[in-house]
């Protein structure tokens, strides 16, 4: 387990226990990153910090069904705050359970110990250059699909393509974000707490 | 309610990258998550994208919450229970307002009394159960029973929301609650009745599984000092609930 991931479970950990504290510790590694996701989906900053406080509350209401030996927490937690963004701009269309997608979303949070290290030597400027190293149609594909919660086959329809094609274009950007990162040597990834708590007046 | 489908080694594989990325039906994302559960090839490729999926946020600039969010946040998991944790008790209003600048969500079982007309209640009540009666020929039994529970009734409230309308009718020391048209529960689900009294305190007065036309259920404890009566979905019964209502009234004026 690597430093990101023990911190984590040490504070999934307190949480259980009902350490409000410990949550709030939680929100401050991570609530920047939170709001940022929430925010490019829904596109209104109030909203999207209904979002994050609905994501952090879920968190902490099913703490104890998260393992820290089979998953991660930031992980999870940036899921949460995906799954319940896209929900509000999928209303129009269709609404998913929320509870049910939270804890389905422990499934696919699970460690992977090739990538695990690689997350752990990937700095924040190391993704944002992989991602703006995507050709456009992939980039755009995976954009379509994470930030604004199409299915592959809407992408499909969306860019006028065959499914297997939006398909493929998830599957090399994916692929190429993970072959760019996992060889990377820069810092890790920042808790981003200092930063964070300079912008918050408490 | 999703479809339950199955899919094999060679279709998780090539939708893992969709579905890390949130973006395969979720009858699909079921079938990924319990193939990858129990299958016995390890899908390496499959589980790398997939966790590849969960760096997407930090190609992001971070956005700084606004002062309020944590203190916001911070006052609703206070009153908010943990799953695994029955809580004591409901949070009292005072509770609730922990820090300054905070504007906390207002908690169900916080509303207030509403002014309830015990006459225009019944009648209420009576009509319902006219519309009942046609409707539901063959439980005249259930029907009287509600009839005599009206004509015999010291108050009547009326109790409302998402899952219909119904009332809570008072007679001596019991209450009854009854509905017609209750909207129909999902496979495993039951409504579970609250009191509540002015403190925020929750007491959990009873279940009704079967949705089948009528609802007529024999409170567990009678009103006493109760302010509202809720009705929530659960699962099975509990003793808490953190869900929200789906029914609410005041009792009392």
């Amino acid at each position: 387990m690597n430093e990101v991931r023990r911190a984590d479970a040490q504070l999934a950990d307190r949480m259980r226990t009902g350490d409000t504290e410990a949550l709030g510790e939680l929100y401050d590694r991570y609530a920047g990153m939170a709001v940022a996701t929430a925010h490019r989906v829904v596109g209104g900053r109030e909203e999207a910090e209904d979002v994050v406080h609905d994501a952090f509350v879920a968190v902490w209401r099913k703490i104890d069904r998260f393992d820290s030996e089979r998953g991660s927490l930031r992980a999870w937690l940036m899921t949460v705050v995906r799954n319940r963004a896209i929900d509000r701009v999928r209303a129009r269309r269709t609404s998913v359970d929320l509870d049910d997608a939270d804890e389905r979303s422990l499934l696919r949070t699970g460690p992977n110990p090739t990538w695990e290290a690689a997350l752990t030597r990937a700095s924040a400027g190391d993704v944002r250059s992989a991602m703006a190293a995507l050709p456009d149609e992939q980039r755009r594909a995976l954009e379509l699909a994470y930030f604004e919660g199409y299915t592959y086959r809407e992408v499909a329809d969306l860019t006028g393509v065959p499914a297997g094609t939006a398909n493929g274009r998830l599957r090399l950007a994916l692929g190429k974000l993970r072959d760019a990162l996992s060889g990377t040597t820069a810092a890790p990834l920042p808790f981003q707490e200092t930063p964070l708590r300079k912008d918050l007046s408490r | 309610m999703t479809a339950r489908i199955d899919i094999d080694c060679a279709t998780v594989d090539e939708l893992a990258a969709a579905h890390g990325l949130g973006a395969v039906e979720d009858s699909e994302a079921n079938a990924i998550d319990r193939h990858l559960d129990g299958c016995p090839q390890p899908h390496a490729e499959a589980r790398e994208l997939i966790a590849a999926a969960s760096l997407v946020p930090a190609a992001l600039e971070p956005v700084a919450p606004s002062a309020a969010l944590r203190g916001r946040l911070m006052a609703t998991v206070a009153a908010t229970p943990q799953d695994h944790r029955a809580p004591v008790r409901a949070p009292t209003p005072r509770a609730v307002i922990a820090e300054p600048m905070v504007v906390p969500r207002r908690s169900w079982w916080q509303f207030g009394p509403l002014p309830s007309a015990l006459a225009a209640v019944a009648l209420a009540a009576a009509v319902g159960l006219g519309a009942w009666g046609v409707s539901l020929n063959g439980q005249l039994a259930e029907r009287d029973a509600a009839l005599r529970a009206v004509a015999s009734a010291d108050a009547a409230y009326v109790v409302e929301g998402e899952a219909g309308r119904g009332w809570v009718i008072e007679s001596g020391d019991q209450a009854m609650f009854m509905a017609d048209g209750l909207a129909d529960l999902a496979a495993g689900q039951l409504y579970e009745f609250w009191l509540i009294d002015g403190d925020g305190n929750l007491v959990a007065a009873g279940t009704l599984t079967d949705t089948d036309g009528v609802a007529l259920v024999t409170l567990e404890r009678a009103l006493d000092d109760a302010t509202t009566f809720a009705v929530t979905v659960e699962t099975e019964r509990v003793e808490q609930s953190t869900n929200d209502p789906v029914m609410v009234g005041a009792l009392g004026a």
